[in-house]
């Protein structure tokens, strides 16, 4: 079908930033765990749009793209690490966290920040070699 | 033709003039003029061709201050006369403007129903233009590209293919080409549109070729000429209050700048538009990020 290279034509831009395109609606959706009707309520279109639209098949204005970013409240970082540099122990543990509750994932994230004080706080390792 | 339809024919035409040159006021004004006379004259079937001229002007003019089921009641009361064929035209633009697509489709399948039935060649272009333009909204490229295809060999068959209109559908077709990144392809009837629109004064309808343009070379990598024809989209769009239209020309220059590598170019664009969405304060963050060209539709 004509239509199905529409989204994930590369143009220059996608060496500078992240394209959105059809298939990473769908994974972000998946790893929001929303539903393809509960999705397409939030951001006002047709189920049968949406599923067209992580197809590649249908695109739409900005006020609608604009809804979409900001249902997924993205972080940038979700984009770049997982297209990019993420391993596979980091994207098991990013599964792992997505499984997780509301409650367990807060007390992660404060287990990751004091993780990060107690290293910022560490005196650094001698490097130095003895004479 | 009597002395009196001469009179509001000569009115029809100057307000379609003006329209066609952007000066809604006055169109709408001529119309209202028209209108009232139709009236005072009791005669029932020029007031219903002037309160569908007046209802399209609005719709034109964003506005929505007339009564649409005083529109449908004039298609019950002339399904076969030419009256109808606008009734059913001016409702499905009146359903586009409200978002009712599907309301608007059944609307614009009368309009091109009746048309074809009258025998009347350029209302039936107009329609399928009109439903064309639908199909567009809905994604539907290559179903749209069939339609204003069949609309413009219908304006040519008529000698009508250097008109306006003909420019207009040049326009949609072009760009239909240039949504299916067939952009060679569509390049030359946008930019045939737009020297016809440009030669005709029609420069109110020179927003969306401008910006039809701007994503084109912004697809061809052409960056220059994408800044400049985003930079014109951008002027007509703000002179003629269609924020459509500024919207995607901020977003597309804002691209085309982030690509050159012209950070704060594109960040003016990106916060003129982020200004738009006062709650989403993370927009012009995101828009630094990712591309969306891929997934955008101009005429959705």
């Amino acid at each position: 079908m004509a239509q199905q290279h529409f989204s994930d034509m590369p143009t220059s831009i996608s060496a500078r930033k992240v394209n959105l395109v059809g298939s990473r609606i769908r994974e972000l959706r998946k790893g929001h765990r929303l539903t393809q009707m509960e999705l397409s309520e939030r951001i006002g279109v047709a189920q049968s749009d949406l599923s067209r639209m992580e197809q590649g098949e249908y695109k739409v204005g900005l006020d609608t793209l604009f809804k979409l970013l900001q249902v997924f409240d993205l972080k940038i970082g979700e984009f770049f690490g997982e297209a990019d540099t993420a391993g596979p122990q980091d994207r098991e543990l990013v599964a792992e966290y997505r499984d997780l509750s509301d409650e367990a994932r807060q007390e992660v994230r404060d287990f990751v920040r004091f993780k990060k004080m107690q290293e910022q706080a560490r005196p650094d390792e001698p490097t130095e070699e003895k004479e | 033709m009597t002395e009196r339809r001469k009179h509001l024919e000569f009115l029809r035409k100057t307000a379609r003039d003006a329209i066609w040159a952007g000066d809604y006021e006055r169109a709408l004004s001529l119309y209202e003029d028209g209108l009232a006379l139709a009236r005072s004259w009791k005669d029932r079937d020029l007031e219903d061709l002037f309160t569908c001229n007046r209802a399209t002007t609005l719709l034109e003019m964003d506005r929505q201050d007339f009564d649409l089921s005083g529109l449908k009641e004039i298609l019950l009361r002339s399904p076969t006369s030419p009256n109808g064929v606008l009734a059913a035209y001016a409702s499905a633009h009146a359903h586009e403007v409200r978002g009712e697509f599907s309301r608007a489709t059944f609307y614009a399948q009368a309009a091109l129903q009746k048309s074809r039935d009258l025998g009347l060649e350029d209302w039936t272009a107009a329609s399928m233009n009109l439903l064309a333009n639908l199909e567009l909204r809905e994604s539907r490229f290559e179903s749209a590209k069939t339609l204003f295809e069949e609309a413009l060999g219908r304006l040519e068959e008529r000698g009508d293919g250097l008109s306006r209109e003909g420019a207009v559908v040049s326009d949609n077709l072009g760009y239909c080409h240039i949504a299916m990144d067939r952009v060679e392809v569509g390049l030359p009837y946008v930019q045939r549109s737009i020297s016809l629109l440009d030669s005709l004064g029609a420069r109110q309808a020179m927003d969306y070729p401008c910006l039809d343009l701007c994503f084109a070379m912004l697809k061809l990598e052409k960056l220059d000429q994408g800044e400049s024809w985003g930079i014109r989209a951008l002027g007509l769009g703000n002179e003629f209050g269609r924020q459509d239209v500024v919207k995607n020309s901020h977003y597309l220059l804002a691209e085309i700048y982030s690509t050159m590598g012209r950070g704060d170019r594109a960040d003016e664009h990106y916060e003129a538009l982020a200004n738009y969405y006062p709650d989403f304060p993370a927009l012009k963050h995101y828009l630094h990020q990712i591309s969306l060209t891929g997934m955008l539709n101009l005429r959705a």
